[in-house]
């Protein structure tokens, strides 16, 4: 690799573009004709992809079970509740987006990131062959999205600084809400767990498991590195065990297990129970990822801050939690990410997240031999909710990095 | 010494030793006390048991046997007791060991807001003073990564400072810093002594020693092999063990 000497003109991007190109590819004879003919076998596989997708294709098996692979056999008349989580989760991310940037202003990601929403829900939408009414709901819901960033980029500001610190709790508050609404309760018809299905399974069974399996990751790390041995061993113990184990097992273990040793009422049911089987298993390795960002940590944090009369919990509250998890957030979002991979195995159990569903249809006479067009779409859908994931952790991460702001 | 000994005494230390778990001993039956607004240098090669020893001062490393009372409260293995000796002992590392992920300001204010729970506008201000009196007042929104080691070591000090220390330790405080930085951390010591504080300082640093210390206190293999004013210390010592320390570092 060469660096060009600060003396040297500046190339123009296009120039330099092409130098790197050359230089990277077609350095020698050999080079030449390896990158000729993998360019080839591209160029032959992304045309048949392509034709395949526009021609071959038949994606009616998708377009007439929308609803199903969006929320299973949730009842008809009460997926009004659904659309009206969908506009807090809206109005949530509005608000969160335009006070994370304050100042009222569109940096050249946000455009991006508006434009993307735009164009998913406009062309999204006309793919889906979604109902007109359904469409245009989805457009009001961007609209609503970006109408609330832009007004809480303008004027969230003049907000007192103690109510903008209290933005990030909307997101608990909704999420308790939103229980409410998927499952019932307070006036609304109950919904049995067993008619949910599909993406609001899939969402609903990962992110509660990530939002329970942080929490206690984070008290068996601590646990492990305790001077306490019971507790130390305990959490070595539970850890080793988990992590020696395929999820699957468990899943199975779950179904069975729960409804011997809990009174037949007691038991949960098993959309519950895969759900906190996931999240006792997601915890296992959520904590070695918190244990690798207290193992980074010098002693010396710890003992500045004993030393300066801080109680443990306050200590590890305050000064060795905030760093040791900046350090573990990468690892631990990529938990998350198999997390949110995992629950397809909840399928073999039985439960109709995403590919049960999937399956469900696919075993429908109708559509027999359409299974290329169904795990496409699906494998797109996975891919989406986790380069969500893994964005929103890169932007925490710099966020939470105290000198970012004099790096960039 | 006979001027001190009327005032009352701040850390008494009998006959402390310390094993540690590979079987080690670091410290072979140690004795010490220093009287409220002494400054008391140890010096010693490494492996002494310097560094070991002022940190039992405030339980960063537990002893085996002897015993020491601090400001009054025997160190057990109480941890309440310990958690209100840590609170009127403050201690400065060679790493300065600043908590990066808080600013400048943020760093002095998290313990007496936490520990002595006392309104924040009032700990802020304070906080202010301190780092104007060591000289850093305009870098209380920065990050400690922003600093120098000088700057850093200064902030620690002002850290300790502002949880109103009865005792201050310092363990090799400038020993991590580069040579044009050592003069004004030294500087910010040489004051605090001035104000009569009480210090017990673990330094390689002569001239501190000769123009701050009450007391010089050599150790060597765990033990206390030489406790003089530092005038005698250096000019006449009466140990062979310091006599060959002291040849070494000059």
């Amino acid at each position: 690799m060469t660096f060009p000497s600060a003396t040297s003109t500046r190339p123009t991007p296009l120039r330099s573009l092409g130098r790197t190109l050359k230089s990277e590819l077609f350095s020698t004879p050999l080079d030449g004709v390896i990158t000729l003919v993998l360019l080839g076998f591209l160029l032959a596989v992304g045309t048949a992809f392509v034709r395949w997708m526009l021609f071959q294709a038949q994606w009616a098996v998708i377009q007439t079970n929308t609803t199903l692979f969006a929320v299973g056999r949730y009842p008809i008349e009460q997926q009004w509740r659904l659309w009206l989580l969908t506009a807090l989760i809206a109005i949530a991310s509005g608000l969160s987006w335009g006070l994370l940037r304050g100042k009222g202003t569109w940096p050249r990601n946000d455009q991006v990131a508006a434009g993307i929403l735009i164009a998913l829900a406009v062309f999204g939408t006309w793919a889906l062959k979604l109902e007109l009414p359904i469409q245009v709901r989805w457009w009001g819901l961007t609209g609503l999205l970006l109408v609330v960033r832009a007004a809480a980029g303008r004027w969230g500001q003049a907000l007192a600084p103690t109510l903008l610190r209290l933005v990030p709790l909307i997101w608990p508050v909704l999420y308790l809400v939103g229980m409410v609404l998927i499952s019932g309760g307070l006036g609304l018809m109950r919904v049995p767990p067993g008619e949910w299905g599909g993406l609001l399974l899939t969402l609903l069974e990962a992110s509660f498991a990530i939002l329970l399996c942080f929490p206690l990751g984070i008290l068996l790390a601590l646990g492990r590195r305790s001077e306490l041995p019971l507790l130390r061993w305990g959490s070595v113990l539970y850890i080793e065990f988990i992590r020696g184990a395929p999820l699957i097992t468990l899943l199975f273990l779950g179904q069975n297990i729960l409804g011997f040793l809990l009174p037949g009422g007691l038991a949960p049911d098993r959309v519950w129970r895969a759900a906190w089987v996931l999240t006792f298993f997601a915890a296992a390795y959520v904590a070695e990822a918190v244990r690798s960002g207290l193992v980074a940590l010098p002693p010396g944090q710890l003992e500045a801050a004993r030393s300066l009369g801080l109680p443990m919990h306050q200590a590890l509250i305050h000064v060795v939690l905030p760093q040791a998890l900046r350090v573990a957030l990468p690892a631990t979002v990529g938990q998350f990410i198999t997390l949110l991979q995992d629950t397809t195995l909840l399928s073999l159990i039985g439960l109709l997240d995403l590919l049960g569903t999937a399956r469900a249809v696919m075993a429908n006479p109708e559509f027999l031999g359409k299974n290329a067009e169904v795990y496409l779409v699906l494998a797109v859908l996975f891919w989406c909710c986790c380069a969500a994931l893994g964005l929103g952790s890169r932007a925490l991460e710099t966020r939470l990095n105290p000198l970012s702001t004099s790096k960039a | 010494m006979t001027s001190s000994s009327a005032l009352p005494v701040m850390i008494e230390a009998r006959g402390v030793e310390k094993w540690y778990p590979n079987g080690f001993q670091a410290l072979r039956g140690v004795d010490l006390t220093v009287h409220q607004g002494e400054v008391v240098v140890i010096m010693g090669p490494s492996g002494s048991g310097k560094s070991t020893f002022i940190r039992t001062f405030n339980a960063l490393e537990d002893f085996q046997k002897g015993s020491i009372v601090v400001d009054g409260r025997p160190l057990s293995n109480d941890i309440r007791n310990i958690d209100a000796i840590r609170r009127e002992v403050g201690m400065v590392f060679q790493q300065f060991n600043l908590f990066p992920h808080l600013t400048v300001l943020e760093n002095l204010t998290l313990a007496p807001t936490l520990v002595r729970q006392r309104p924040k506008r009032e700990v802020e201000q304070q906080a202010l003073d301190l780092l104007e009196r060591v000289g850093i007042h305009e870098q209380a929104r920065k990050y400690p990564g922003q600093l120098s080691g000088g700057q850093q070591q200064r902030v620690a000090i002002a850290r300790s400072l502002c949880m109103e220390p009865r005792i201050m330790l310092f363990d090799e405080p400038t020993s991590a810093l580069d040579p044009e930085m050592v003069q004004e951390v030294l500087a910010v010591m040489q004051e605090l002594a001035r104000d009569g504080m009480t210090m017990v300082v673990v330094t390689h640093e002569v001239r501190f020693a000769r123009q701050v210390a009450s007391r010089v206190v050599l150790m060597a293999d765990g033990q206390v092999v030489e406790e003089a004013p530092p005038e005698q210390f250096f000019t006449n010592p009466q140990h062979e063990r310091s006599r060959q320390f002291l040849s070494q570092i000059a």
